[in-house]
């Protein structure tokens, strides 16, 4: 047990420092306050969400447990009733399209948002739950105690020092708080990928009339094969009246191949495929922001004496290929810290051992089960087969299973993936394998 | 009691707010660069000479946000005056009026972030009956008091000796506002809350909404025997620019006809 009195809330600021305002840090927040801890939320930027980004849906199932009927009052844009997934090459594309129309419906699945609307309506819950949250202020690093816990932060702000009992380190992708600590082993760009975002704007009739879609249904599309010689992905999600496109790069293959981000976005919004669905659009904004995305591999360790990580900050984003949720991870990451710090301060522990509860529990959700059953995606996703030679041998096999060639007649399917598995340069023990990954990593 | 006025706005750059009222979105709101200035200039004056430094608003309940910033930084009180968000300036002032009376100085930003007319510093020191040095881009406290350097048309500078009581507005230019200090952003200041007085919440209901069009301007028809030379007379085009002006010494009667001829002369007024 750690010593008493250096838990003693007399002698502490506040009973925990959640840092990051982004969604593992609001329902850190949220749980600690309404467990009538003194939270103390640190928020860098000017409101929570203004500093951050990403693709743009966001699917807040967990939230069942944190906000009910959160559907009635979270900002959305729309509710995605259309999924689709895109396999291209420089001039063809193949597409699997679903559509749900029960997601359109309560308690729907997954939404269009945008983070400052949606990350300042999660920490405004935390602040009518109790927490203080403070914004404009950076963490700038860790206090300890005497026995070497952590035991607070120093902030950039003049008598800037904050002590508690507990930090949960919410402060996304990168974090220097973990580094800090010691809690991340040797940096690897590889783990890592960039996502770089378009916001477009077109008028919202224009928006519903290309995507199929009416009143407040959304479209989310995930593509493969339209990043160039750079392994990654691309999407393409629609709000109300503006679309946001996008690519994930891999670090090290782009820095290789010197190619800029905005260049390759520019080049699959010529690809015919996807230039109809934004001709005329207005450029409003364009983000960038590093993806944890190498999932279990690239795992911290979660805690340590007197602090949590939570959120990209514990590399808890999901990145697996048709699969890019993050924000249900950080949500979900940032609540069960929340649960074990109430647990080890009741027990008046908060040591690695006093926290353990928050390993726990990642372990018995999907946090880290979808994470394990995943864990080999990233890399076969990634890999040169699947970014490369894949999207080029599925389209061509589709390309010659739709041509009429008459007066030939028409090959048989089996033929034809023979023959394009050779042409395109796939050895077969290859396509086994990966065949093979493919069922463990997804099935 | 040194006051300084500030103005919760919306800090999003869109002219459209200029002509359409609306309240602003709490995560964008915050004051002007101005009024930050016009806020540590109080707090300087207060360090140097004592008394206390009395934040004020005028606004809805959430404009509290910014008082709670300004006692972090090191306001000593703050006051809220409850009106609704795009009450005229005259009655802003007239509220505010009603409120800083005793203040030996009080400061203001030059002009607003949404706004910006800039007249709710000169209805105020009309309200109150006392000297008005607005459009300030230096304040030097000295030992005989303030002296301030005020912005004149053509670049030119005025040098005043402020003698108070005082309203005062300055440039966002003339002061970084100090960072407040995590203690203070934690501690929970006392926002004083009063009524708006004989003020009324009537906000500006913009009759058409269009953006600022100057008045044409209606000049004599130009002299030149060629088509080029007329448009270089209108346009003074490849000559050096000729100064308007001249300095004359007349009666204050004759001093108003002689620039009332002058607009004309030069196509201000008809
Ligand atoms: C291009 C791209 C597309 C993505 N698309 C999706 C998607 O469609 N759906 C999805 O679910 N996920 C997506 N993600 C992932 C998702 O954005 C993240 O997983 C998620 O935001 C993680 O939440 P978080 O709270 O852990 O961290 P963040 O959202 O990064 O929040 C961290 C917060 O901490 C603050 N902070 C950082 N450092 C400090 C400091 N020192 N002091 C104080 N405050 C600090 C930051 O300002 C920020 O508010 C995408 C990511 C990217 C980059």
């Amino acid at each position: 047990m750690r010593d008493a009195g250096a838990l003693d809330p007399a002698t502490l600021d506040a009973d925990v420092i959640v840092v990051g305002a982004g969604p593992a840090g609001s329902c850190a927040a949220i749980v600690l306050a309404r467990a009538g801890k003194r939270v103390v939320l640190i928020e860098r930027g000017p409101f929570p969400g203004s500093k951050n980004m990403y693709g743009g849906v966001v699917y807040p199932r967990i939230l069942d447990q944190l906000i009910p009927n959160w559907w009635l009052e979270a900002p959305v844009q729309r509710w995605v009733t259309r999924r689709s997934t895109m396999i291209m090459t420089d001039d063809k594309a193949l597409t699997v399209d679903f559509r749900c129309e029960a997601w359109g419906k309560p308690p729907h699945n997954g939404a269009t948002a945008f983070r400052p609307d949606f990350d300042a309506w999660l920490a405004d819950k935390a602040v009518v739950a109790g927490a203080r949250l403070i914004c404009s202020t950076t963490v700038t690093g860790l206090l300890h105690n005497e026995a070497g816990a952590v035991s607070g932060v120093t902030t950039d702000r003049p008598d800037g020092d904050l002590t508690a009992a507990v930090v949960i380190a919410c402060d996304g992708v990168n974090s220097f708080l973990a580094k800090q600590e010691g809690l991340y082993g040797e940096f690897d760009a590889a783990n890592y990928t960039l996502g770089v975002k378009e916001t477009l704007a077109l008028p919202k009739e224009t928006i519903d009339e290309r995507f199929g879609v009416r009143g407040t249904d959304g479209v989310d599309i995930e593509i493969v094969g339209c990043t160039g010689g750079v392994n990654g992905g691309g999407f393409i999600y629609t709000n109300l009246d503006t679309i946001a496109v996008g690519l994930v790069l891999k670090l090290p293959k782009l820095a290789a191949q010197k190619q800029r981000p905005e260049e390759l976005i520019a080049t699959m919004k010529r690809h015919p495929a996807i230039a109809p669905l934004v001709e005329g659009a207005e450029l409003k904004e364009y983000s960038a922001h590093l993806i944890p995305e190498a999932g279990i591999s690239m795992l911290p360790t979660l805690s340590g004496n007197g602090m949590l990580l939570a959120g990209d900050a514990a590399a808890l984003c999901l990145a697996a290929g048709i699969w890019l949720e993050g924000v249900n991870f950080a949500m979900a990451s940032g609540m069960y810290a929340g649960e074990a710090v109430v647990e080890a301060l009741r027990a008046q522990d908060v040591t690695v051992s006093g926290l353990a509860g928050y390993q726990r529990r990642l372990e018995a959700t999907f946090v880290l089960k979808d994470h394990r059953k995943l864990k080999r995606a990233p890399e076969l996703v990634l890999s040169d087969r699947v970014q490369h030679l894949y999207p080029e041998f599925v389209t061509s096999v589709a390309e010659r299973m739709f041509r009429v060639d008459n007066p030939a007649p028409k090959p048989g399917v089996r033929r034809i993936i023979a023959q394009e598995r050779k042409r395109v340069g796939i050895r077969r023990r290859d396509l086994a394998a990966d065949g093979v990954a493919g069922l463990r990593s997804f099935g | 009691m040194i006051a300084v006025c500030l103005k919760w706005v919306d800090r999003r750059p869109d002219p459209a707010r200029a002509i359409v009222v609306a309240e602003p979105d709490e995560r964008f709101a915050g004051v002007s660069a101005a009024d930050q200035a016009a806020l540590e200039w109080a707090l300087r004056q207060r360090d140097r000479v004592g008394g206390e430094v009395v934040a004020l608003t005028v606004g809805p309940s959430a404009a509290e946000a910014i008082l709670r910033d300004a006692s972090a930084a090191g306001a000593d009180r703050a006051i809220r005056i409850d009106l609704a968000f795009g009450a005229p300036s005259r009655t802003v002032a007239t509220a505010l009026a009603g409120v800083v009376g005793e203040a030996s100085t009080i400061w203001c930003g030059d002009y607003s972030f949404d706004r910006g007319t800039g007249s709710v510093p000169a209805f105020l020191a009309h309200d109150l009956g006392v000297a008005q040095a607005l459009g300030l881009v230096a304040v030097e406290f000295t030992d005989a008091g303030i002296v301030a350097l005020r912005r004149l048309d053509g670049g030119r500078r005025e040098r005043l000796s402020i003698t108070r009581p005082a309203v005062l507005s300055v440039e966002g230019s003339t002061a970084l506002l100090r960072r407040a200090s995590l203690r203070n952003l934690l501690a929970s200041p006392i926002i004083e809350r009063v009524g708006a007085g004989g003020g009324h919440a009537d906000a500006l209901h913009p009759v058409e909404a269009r953006p600022y069009r100057p008045r044409p301007r209606v000049l004599p028809a130009p002299a030149g025997a060629t088509a080029l030379d007329r448009v270089r007379s209108l346009t003074a085009a490849g000559s050096a620019t000729a100064a308007h002006g001249e300095t004359v010494t007349l009666e204050p009667a004759a001093a108003a006809d002689r620039i009332l001829a002058a607009l004309v002369e030069w196509g201000y007024i008809p």
